[in-house]
């Protein structure tokens, strides 16, 4: 008798087996084998062909050890290595399941096209706004631990000013008395100067003068050469310079020898003492930084920036709460009109967009949701032919689980495919956006690609595959095995199904009516800012700045004459039609003093709005920006003749702030102060002018002549279409009069108004492409469940039919299903709209979240856009022949 | 229609509810089970032991069927396999399951009438 253990046993070595089981094993086999040999033998069959054909019992296309390592798991004495069978086995399974995915994919390609594509409109919105969204308040600031730095500055409610800046007393005060930071540094940010470069020309740059400590807060280290010292940080020291990276190598090629090199910025000398690391952008956008030397004693002006480092541990609040009782126990600040500020450095540079980027962050997502719905629904109408298939499979013995993981592989195969062309999109749309942005953004704001967005996008497209991927495998589960054949057991499913498919279509029209709501609103609120009359003509106008150096222009008599050559020369050139110059174009900055009015209101420095924005202006500024007089005359020559009586112009909201009317020519004013005894009198009133943009409040607003505050200037030339073309010729006679002298801050006044209005051009835009993508998306869901309707429905249709329905009435039948639907989203949008619409209130510029016009026109806009979707199926429906109807099925 | 997965599934679960049925009235061991379905389907469908005995241990750990030593007089001790409660319910799925799939085929490849 031949032995049949040993062949079982050299098949089963491999597997690892426990003593024990293999030992059962064996015994099971053998015994089997041995019967199988007897068997034969008593058949007839010589014995060495019998042993033959028992052992080829034991060969099948796979070894035999392989058939039951899949059934029985070897006893873990040892740990399994990498990439073992068992492993392999379940990374064989999924790609199976992949590749069964992708075949199925290209069976339907219309359907997996719709998938696709409507995932991808989802998926590139958000990865193109999240990426802004990263790119402006994620991604870490440049400097060391960044999360303990902190925006220092004051704030001043009763002037009505949200940031006043911080004086030199204060600011010495916080630095020396605080103890939750260990580190404060402050920057004055107002100043550029003119750099004479190696090739004799001069440029503008702008520069930063801050105090000794601000490498050391933002713990960065000179790139080359030294800090500021701080005998450099006083009255008096000697002139420094730290070259900013990009200034570095741009005028000195990265030239490492540059510390101790002397450069000449706007006729004085400075001694470079070093280069700043690539990382020291704060403050953003400057050139160069030099020691802040200021008086501490001075306390007349708000003008410095700040930034601290907590100390470890310490909260936000800990830190206000300190500086403030460190603010307060100064004498000064006895009338408790400043309060310091403590907050997000990036909020300082980023704060306008947090709102804007958050809302649009929240739309994206709505669109996402609408669309990941919508192929929800194709995902369940296809599910209705799929329901066979998935019958048999269950009926041949796949496992419920093994189906559902089979139905999930095939959604995210989709949401792949779906993710990576919305990711492509998105990252199209993206430099779409911001290409539109302005060039003013802080440098270290950057929109690349980075981990984090490889995260986001990852986790929105498996997010989204799970949503919708869910609906099928629920479905699926549902599928009764053995009613699979009967009509009664189908029809109710569809019923069930029916219902599912209305509240999805209900929630996308009511999340699709929310969008375009809100977007609606934002629009109005965007045609109500351009409406606003700015009270200047933008329109031809250029301006540039030119500084004059003190170095050179000591005394005021020389840079008013200068200035009056310029004038008189820019006049001379052809196209020029009118010509000006004031301290402060409009949407260009902001200088803010206190007045007192004769015979008006008195305002305290604690009383609310009384700081008046001051503008120097030189004659003829009125009529070259295009604004109307009121009332009086406009500044000529005269007023800035050595003895010429003290006047100035005020804007109609200076005079009802003060005098509570308009006609104020002939009243006199003064700078508030014991030393200011001088009176002014009024010989124009202006006509309000919206200065800090379209969108902002007017407040009071003085013009005064050249010599009564002299300043730098930004000229302002009014001409034809083609004004910008006179910024060469305009240099030249320049440079005629001092070649020295770069002009800078070069815009024409309406490239002006539409930098300042871009954020809100810009995401008004944006929402309401997202919000008419969101209608979209939602119509084609309308159009999916009622066609999916109609076709499950056309047996009975015909039927109704035969018996005498008319089209009309079917097709009056079927528009009435899916209006309902319509109007049910439609109501529930409205409800959810009428909560979330003050969300939107700080960007509506006065327009009513309630607004009765908008709310009409979207809901009219929804409801014609639904019934366009479900006209399509009804007219189907209505045109069925009954007889074809009834024999298809 | 037929997809790969089908087709993968059938092979494995025609085998299993060969199994589960020859073994829903009584407790069988492994060789009288090969030579039933041997025997039954007029040799049109064999199990080879190495196919045959990894199917039953599958079906064993799902919980399917139990098997058990018995020893009878005079002959070595033999592993018999019956039916688990689970086993019985499985059993009932497939079998309503293959009638529709039967059915499914019939009409798809039988003659149509009128």
């Amino acid at each position: 008798m031949p032995d049949w253990k040993q062949p079982v046993r050299d098949r089963l070595r491999r597997l690892n087996l426990s003593p024990a089981r293999e030992a059962d094993i064996v015994e099971e086999l053998a015994g089997d084998l041995e019967e199988r040999y007897r068997d034969l033998l008593a058949g007839a069959v010589p014995a060495a062909q019998a042993e033959r054909l028992v052992l080829e019992e034991l060969e099948t296309g796979d070894a035999l050890a392989d058939r039951l390592r899949h059934t029985r798991q070897p006893a873990a004495r040892e740990p399994m290595p990498m990439g073992s069978t068992r492993k392999g086995n379940l990374m064989e399974s999924l790609w199976h399941d992949a590749k069964v995915a992708f075949r199925m994919m290209r069976l339907r390609p219309a359907f997996s096209l719709a998938v696709a594509g409507m995932l991808a409109i989802g998926v590139a919105g958000n990865a193109a706004i999240f990426s802004i969204f990263n790119g402006l308040f994620l991604r870490p600031l440049p400097f060391a631990s960044p999360a303990r730095l902190v925006d220092l500055d004051e704030t001043a409610p009763k002037w009505n000013l949200e940031r006043v800046s911080i004086s030199n007393p204060d600011y010495d005060a916080w630095q020396k008395s605080n103890k939750t930071f260990d580190g404060m540094a402050f920057f004055s940010t107002g100043n550029g100067a003119n750099l004479t470069t190696g090739d004799g020309g001069t440029e503008r740059i702008k520069l930063a003068e801050v105090t000794q400590s601000l490498l050391t807060v933002l713990g960065l280290k000179p790139l080359i050469g030294r800090d500021i010292r701080s005998e450099e940080d006083r009255p008096g020291g000697d002139r420094v310079i730290l070259l900013g990276y990009n200034l570095w190598q741009r005028l000195f090629g990265g030239d490492r020898a540059v510390v101790g090199r002397a450069i000449q910025l706007s006729g004085r000398h400075y001694t470079v003492i070093g280069v700043l690391p690539r990382e020291a952008m704060l403050p953003p956008d400057v050139d160069a930084w030099t020691p802040l030397a200021a008086d501490v004693a001075n306390g007349n002006s708000f003008y410095l920036s700040g930034v601290g480092r907590l100390r470890l541990g310490v909260s936000m609040e800990q830190a206000r709460a300190d500086l403030l009782r460190v603010h307060r126990n100064q004498p000064w600040n006895s009338g408790h009109v400043t309060s310091p500020i403590v907050g997000p450095l990036r909020d300082r540079y980023l704060g306008d967009f947090k709102i804007v980027t958050r809302i649009l962050l929240g739309t994206v997502a709505v669109v996402l949701l609408i669309a990941c719905v919508n192929i929800a629904g194709l995902m369940l109408v296809r599910g209705e032919s799929r329901s066979r298939e998935i019958a048999i499979r269950t009926a041949v013995g796949a496992s419920r689980g093994r189906v559902a993981r089979q139905l999930l592989t095939e959604s995210f195969a989709m949401a792949a495919a779906g993710g990576i062309l919305g990711v492509a999109l998105g990252k199209l749309f993206l430099m779409g956006l911001v290409s539109l942005m302005p060039d003013d953004l802080p440098k270290w704001v950057r929109f690349d690609l980075d981990t984090r967005f490889v995260l986001f996008c990852i986790a929105v497209t498996g997010l989204a595959a799970l949503l919708f991927g869910l609906a099928p495998v629920l479905q699926a589960a549902t599928v009764d095995t053995r009613n699979w054949l009967q009509e009664a057991a189908r029809s109710t499913l569809a019923r069930g199904k029916r219902a599912t498919l209305g509240a999805l279509v209900v929630g996308e029209i009511a999340l699709a009516l929310v969008l375009l709501a809100s977007s609606g609103l934002l629009l109005q609120a965007f045609r109500k800012v351009m409406t606003q009359d700015p009270g200047f003509r933008p329109d031809n106008v250029l301006t540039f700045s030119l500084r004059l150096p003190p170095a050179k222009y000591p005394k005021n008599e020389q840079t008013l004459a200068f200035y009056t050559s310029v004038l008189d020369r820019l006049r001379t050139l052809p196209g020029a039609a009118s010509v000006s110059a004031a301290s402060i174009v409009p949407l260009d900055g902001h200088t803010g003093y206190f007045f007192v009015a004769e015979g008006g209101k008195q305002f305290g420095a604690a009383d609310p709005s009384p700081v008046v924005l001051h503008v120097t202006a030189m004659p003829g500024y009125l009529k070259t920006m295009g604004m109307t007089l009121q009332a009086g005359r406009e500044f000529e020559d005269r007023d800035n003749l050595p003895a010429a009586p003290k006047v100035v112009i005020v804007n109609q909201t200076f005079a009802r702030h003060f005098w509570g009317y308009a006609d104020v020519v002939g009243k006199r004013v003064r700078y508030q102060g014991k030393d200011n005894h001088d009176w002014f009198q009024v010989v124009g009133v202006v006509r309000d002018i919206r200065h800090a943009g379209l969108d902002r409040e007017v407040r009071p607003q003085v013009f005064v002549p050249y010599s009564v505050a002299p300043a730098g200037l930004t000229f302002a030339i009014r001409g034809g279409p083609g004004v910008h073309g006179l910024v060469g010729p305009a240099r030249e006679e320049i440079h005629r009069l001092d070649p020295d002298l770069p002009l800078y801050n070069i815009r024409t006044m309406s490239e002006r108004l539409a930098r300042s209005l871009w954020i809100r051009r810009a995401y008004s835009w944006l929402f309401a492409a997202f919000a008419a993508v969101a209608v979209l998306l939602a119509a084609a869901g309308v159009y999916g469940v009622i066609s999916f309707a109609v076709g499950q429905r056309t047996r009975e249709i015909g039927i109704r039919m035969a018996l005498g329905a008319r089209p009309g009435q079917v097709m009056r039948g079927i528009l009435g299903q899916g209006m309902l639907l319509v109007a049910s989203g439609v109501a529930i949008g409205l409800i959810a709209f009428y909560f979330a619409a003050g969300l939107l209130q700080s960007m509506l510029f006065g327009v009513s979240p309630r607004d009765a016009a908008t709310y009409g026109a979207v809901v009219l806009g929804v409801a014609l856009v639904g019934l366009a979707a479900n006209y399509i199926p009804a007219r189907r429906a209505a045109t069925i022949e009954p007889m074809r109807a009834l024999r298809s099925e | 229609m037929l997809n790969p997965s089908i087709d993968r599934d059938l092979k494995k679960g025609s085998a299993e509810l060969l199994i589960l049925s020859l073994l829903e009235g009584q407790a069988r061991h492994g060789y009288e089970i090969s030579k039933l379905i041997e025997t039954r389907s007029a040799g049109a469908v064999r199990f080879r032991v190495a196919s045959l005995y990894p199917l039953l241990y599958r079906l064993e750990d799902r919980g399917y069927l139990q098997g058990r030593w018995v020893e009878k007089a005079g002959q070595r001790r033999k592993r018999y396999y019956r039916l688990t409660p689970e086993g019985h319910k499985v059993l009932e799925e497939r079998r309503s399951g293959w009638a529709i799939f039967v059915e499914a085929i019939r009409q798809i490849t039988g003659t149509e009438h009128a």
